[in-house]
């Protein structure tokens, strides 16, 4: 879902941090109100986002009644079912019941009867789980793939490294996770097919998630690798790790204690921007693998014209990325306060 | 530290004799490619929709690659499939980067605009891409590749903007630029003539991203079961169709696979040796 | 795909008779046959991981309410018991009501309990809990279409342990209509207390968490013995999930798993392949109404005459399934066996098409989904069969809940399927009487109607069968329906599994009498 999702980062208009060494306190306050002027506006944004999402899922053919009904069902038997679910209503009042339900921890009802809360409960931290090990991953590999194809540049080394970087991100995760079914569980028996969980809700054995987190890591490392490379290569254009390098210091020194703390800020920004394609290779990945975790709910619920239940898991998935990127910006915000 | 600030107009390599050679060789896969695709069709030792084969039948017989899910010749939809994939693709590609030109050029010379272009990125940021695709495409009327089409346009755009909004920041402020609006020239001029000339690096680096991109979303697409119409064959639709099959039959599989990494990896080659190095990375990640 | 299954699920809810005696009969690729040698008694012990089609989203935990998903459907019906189940011969079998018999008239119809039934609290089953029970059920939205004809206050209870039904028309099949749907729980249960509402069943719910499950053995069940311990379900998103866990042995029963997963486990040795026939019909739909190119009755037979169903079975089943008559209600034991096999005939339906005047310069537009697996393969290869006969078909993928919005129903020309396939008087009144609800043809034949009022009316057994041979005959005649073939229910299991269900559609839950050896 790249197009969409393998974005370009935002250009950061973070307001830098007081500049000056001001006192403690000072500057503690300051990034309070920082931090909760940046998490107010991402909140704001994320209302936007939910006022669409309703009226989209409204414009969709058929809706949560014709959905859930019955075969055989006559008109006035489908109208006491739309009447049930609400949909009778307005879909301004419908918003905005769920809307000032949401402060209280109300998802509202899934078209079957089911609390919103109740269903995403398991779900949402599983899918957590698997994108936040995909994410560590994916950091780790694309700054280590893209400080090594930096460190020799034009060589042979770095194409192959951006050749394997595009292809990867060009081939989607369910061609990964198909192959990586085939060779490492029906092929070869190493790993269990799919993920069971017990009583608790979660995954029966940590052997499960390692396929699906392979198959979401390879796409996005693809990705981050590029945009390590790239912030690499601005940062070695820059006057002072040129100087750094007509110093005679050795390439590894300058590429990690000159290039790439200056490269943290476009780094952090790129790679939290790309969390949001996680959730959509989650989709893919979950139904693979049978991993229950929102991505399955999710494409469920579209289905199903759900509303309640695509808001549920729109308003989750959104405040995860909207605290990736809100940790990118404090970061950056620190990194070129501290340089200045 | 700026990454737009080398997808200035000095940042392309001086393109040598040699060089030529070599960028040459660089596009020769992915042209070889798409004449494969194109010609493939012809190529075809069997129809496009009819069953020659069992089922998900293993290669042997008249069948080279086996039979996909219907019993067709995988071979033979393997031809077929390429040209819809790289004509949708390369549509995708086209629009977004052609819509993304024209509203970043518009977006740098008018703020107002400019910072709507934000706030619509950071809204979409925070949609699912796969809840988007779904929205746009199943609100179409009727099915097929347009839906999947509009779907990665609409919801590329945003992001490409910025691209070229962040390119082209500097040099509306630059002298030239500067000098034209103080003559009063107006905002197609300014674009057409001033700005876009400048960008021919970015914009360039930007298709060829896109199209890749294009590959993945049509994809995506097939996998949430939206897409072309059958009998229609299609590279990465055959990735899900005989996915189920993929322990009778692993070639159904494993050649549309091959086939959209190729592809991918030969489009890649060539964006990178049309646009300088610098430009391309720097496109990837502003 | 959510809809779907449960479309799937309940297609065959409000009636639906015997089913075949079936596994046993069903052809080569049938390794479920047990030899009934001394080392197959029943053991006693064990725990059953058996792996069922859901999704996350559509969970529904009350008994009356839509059961989209197969996997909440198989719990429900392993906790809570319903009047009667489906059986193979006779075609309804008794469960909570021990025997029922109906007036002269056949419009009241009196339920027996069953002795000795209870919950799993200890306290017994009454006709009261019955009754509530029944009243809740006709009460939802679905209730007019699972009990047709019953009115809410003409469910009522005599003494303590006799339910009456009374039905606003004759109907000499009621007693099919409480085979799928009708759960029993204790009185006045609550809504919020649904989930761990005590049922009557041969398993206790031990624990129940995003749609799987774990349930353990009823010592004190009335119906019987079960031998298993506990059963584990694991809800699937896909069947190709499902098949992929079974073969890596992380579950020993997939239910419902489809051909290719059948095709697959066939090399191996360690999995039996059990075959339910006559489980799915995917028929295309020709609207006959005026207006629609197929209003002429010719053209419709000529469309039947173009299908080559041989084809259509070996390539869009791979082969697990078999060739249909264009009668719908294959499993029925009143089956039209005698009406002669349609075959492919392109001469014959060219000459009817040219004495129809059929425009032939046209394209038609076949409506389809994948709602199920098969389903768009099977428009994809008529249409190519089409074009030898000189018709131009092109096919349309839809998605699903714009198919059942836009073209269901209304549609010209589309595919639909409908799983339960054992009553041929199940599908007449659904699906082909002119007033039915879900006349998916728009077909309206009054001697249908007649010989469809006559079956429901008549109490004789022959008078019956001769109607229903009369009411067949039209439909293979003029009907909207082009049935090509019939798709086995396909099963899955580990080879140690012995008792696994045989009867399609909803016989796939009995799960009570499966053993290990």
């Amino acid at each position: 879902m790249a197009a969409l999702s393998r974005p370009a980062p935002l250009p950061r208009r973070a307001a830098p941090l007081p500049r000056r060494a001001a006192a403690w306190p000072r500057r503690a306050a300051a990034l309070a109100v920082e931090v909760a002027g940046a998490a107010a506006r991402r909140a704001l944004l994320l209302v936007v986002l939910l006022a669409v999402v309703f009226a989209a899922v409204e414009a969709l053919p058929g809706d949560a009644a014709t959905a859930a009904a019955e075969r055989g069902e006559s008109a006035a038997d489908l109208a006491a079912r739309r009447h049930l679910l609400g949909l009778d209503r307005p879909l301004w009042e419908r918003f905005l019941e769920w809307m000032t339900a949401l402060p209280t921890g109300d998802l509202g009802t899934s078209a079957q009867g089911r609390q919103v809360t109740e269903l995403l409960a398991d779900p949402f931290p599983n899918t957590l789980l698997l994108g936040a090990s995909a994410f560590v991953l994916t950091v780790v590999l694309s700054l280590a793939l893209g400080c090594w194809a930096a460190a020799r540049p034009g060589r042979l080394t770095d194409r192959l490294i951006g050749h394997a970087a595009t292809a990867s991100f060009a081939v989607p995760e369910f061609v990964v996770s198909v192959l990586l079914l085939l060779v490492l569980s029906l092929w070869t028996g190493w790993l269990p097919a799919v993920t069971v969980t017990g009583a608790d809700g979660a995954p029966a054995s940590w052997a499960m998630l390692i396929m699906p987190v392979v198959a979401l890591v390879i796409p996005q490392t693809g990705w981050n690798t590029r945009i390590v490379r790239g912030a690499l290569a601005d940062q070695t254009a820059t006057p002072h790790v040129e100087a750094a390098v007509l110093d005679g210091l050795p390439t590894r020194q300058v590429l990690l204690r000159h290039a790439l703390p200056g490269a943290v800020p476009a780094i952090a920004t790129g790679i939290a921007t790309s969390t949001g394609m996680l959730l959509g290779g989650a989709v893919v990945v979950e139904t693979l693998f049978n991993y229950p975790g929102v991505g399955t709910v999710l494409a469920g619920a579209v289905a199903a014209r759900d509303t309640p239940l695509i808001a549920g898991v729109v308003i989750c998935a959104g405040a995860a990325i909207s605290l990736v990127l809100l940790a990118a910006d404090l970061l950056r915000a620190r990194v070129v306060g501290a340089r200045a | 530290m700026s990454a737009t600030a080398t997808a200035g107009p000095a940042a392309g390599r001086p393109r040598t004799r040699p060089g030529r050679a070599r960028a040459l060789c660089r596009v020769a896969p992915g042209a070889l490619l798409v004449l494969l695709a194109l010609g493939g069709p012809f190529l075809a030792p069997h129809t496009l929709d009819t069953p020659v084969t069992a089922p998900y039948a293993p290669p042997g017989g008249g069948a080279l690659l086996g039979g996909d899910q219907l019993g067709r010749d995988v071979l033979s939809r393997l031809l077929h499939g390429g040209t819809a994939l790289i004509a949708s693709a390369l549509l995708v590609a086209v629009a977004v980067t052609l819509l993304a030109t024209l509203l970043g050029c518009a977006a740098v010379l008018r703020p107002a605009l400019g910072r709507a272009v934000e706030r619509t990125a950071d809204v979409s940021i925070l949609l699912p891409s796969v809840l988007g695709i779904m929205l746009v495409a199943l609100a179409w009327p009727g099915g097929g590749r347009g839906p999947v089409v509009a779907a990665a346009v609409l919801l590329g755009v945003p992001y490409a903007v910025r691209i070229v909004a962040g390119a082209a920041a500097p040099l509306a402020s630059s002298g030239y630029v500067e000098a034209a609006v103080s003559r009063g020239e107006g905002l197609a001029y300014l674009a057409v003539r001033e700005l876009l000339p400048n960008l021919r690096a970015t914009v360039l680096a930007l298709f060829g991203l896109r199209f890749v991109e294009g590959v993945y979303v049509i994809s995506m697409a097939g996998f949430l079961q939206i897409g072309p119409q059958p009998p229609a064959a299609d590279w990465a639709l055959m990735v899900r169709e005989n996915a189920p099959g993929i322990l009778l039959n692993p070639w159904g599989v494993l050649a549309p696979s091959l086939a959209v990494a190729l592809l991918a990896i030969s489009v890649n080659l060539a964006a990178n040796s049309l646009a300088p190095q610098s430009v391309y990375k720097a496109v990837t990640f502003k | 795909m959510k809809m779907n299954r449960r479309q799937v699920l309940w297609a065959g809810g409000a009636m639906g008779a015997t089913a075949l005696l079936a596994a046993c009969t069903s052809g080569s690729g049938d390794t479920a046959a047990e030899p009934a040698s001394a080392d197959d008694k029943p053991k006693r012990g064990g725990t059953l991981r058996v792996g069922a089609l859901g999704r996350a989203g559509a969970i529904t935990r009350d008994p009356h309410g839509s059961q989209a998903n197969e996997s909440d459907y198989l719990v429900i019906a392993l906790v809570h018991d319903t009047l009667t189940v489906p059986g193979a011969k006779p075609n309804t079998l008794p469960r909570l009501a021990a025997s029922w018999e109906p007036s002269a008239d056949l419009t009241t119809w009196k339920f027996k309990l069953a002795k000795g039934a209870a919950f799993h609290d200890g306290s017994p089953v009454t006709a009261d809990d019955v009754v509530w029970s029944l009243r809740r059920l006709r009460n939802t939205p679905s209730g007019a279409s699972r009990l047709p004809g019953i009115k809410p206050e003409n469910i009522k209870a005599e003494g303590a342990d006799t339910v009456v039904l009374v039905s606003d028309h004759p109907n000499a099949e009621l007693p099919l209509l409480t085979r799928l749907t009708t759960f029993v729980l204790k009185k006045d249960t609550a809504d919020d207390a649904l989930d761990k509402a005590p049922g009557t069943g041969p398993f206790k719910l031990d624990w129940y968490r995003g749609g799987n499950a774990r349930l353990v053995r009823n010592d004190s069940w009335y119906a019987g013995t079960v031998h298993l311990d506990a059963i584990e379900v694991t809800m699937f998103e896909t069947p190709q999930a499902m098949a992929n866990a079974l073969l890596a042995g992380q579950i020993d029963v997939a239910s419902n798993a489809g051909a290719v997963a059948a095709r697959t486990a066939e090399a191996r040795r360690d999995i039996q392949v059990l075959r339910r026939p006559d489980d799915m019909a995917m028929p295309i739909v020709m609207r006959t109404a005026a207006g629609s190119p197929f209003a002429d009755p010719r053209v419709r037979e000529a469309m039947r005459l173009v299908v080559d169903r041989d084809a259509m079975v070996k390539q869009v089943l791979s082969g697990y399934g078999t060739v249909a008559n264009d009668i719908l209600g294959t499993g029925d034991p009143h089956y039209a066996k005698d009406v002669p096999q349609r075959r492919r005939d392109l001469e014959k339906a060219k000459k009817l098409l040219t004495e129809a005047g059929f425009d032939l310069s046209r394209t038609y537009d076949l409506v389809t989904t994948e709602d199920i697996p098969g389903l768009a393969e099977s428009a994809t290869l008529f249409a190519n069969q089409a074009r030898e006969a000189g018709v131009k078909v092109q096919v349309v993928k839809q998605e699903s809940g714009a198919f059942w919005d836009k073209t269901w129903k209304t549609g010209d020309f589309y595919t639909t399927y409908w799983g339960t396939n054992d009553s041929v008087v199940f599908f007449a009144s659904k699906t082909m009487v002119s007033q039915a609800a879900t006349n998916e043809a728009g077909w309206a034949d009054k001697d249908f109607d007649a010989a469809y009022l006559k079956v429901i009316g008549t109490a004789d057994e022959t008078a019956r069968a001769a109607a229903l041979k009369e009411l067949q005959r039209i439909e293979f005649d003029r009907s909207g329906y082009l049935l090509w073939g019939m798709a086995d229910g396909i099963d899955l299991a580990t080879a140690k599994v012995r008792g696994l269900p045989k009867l399609p559609g909803y016989g796939r839950v009995q799960l009570e009498n499966v053993w290990l050896r």
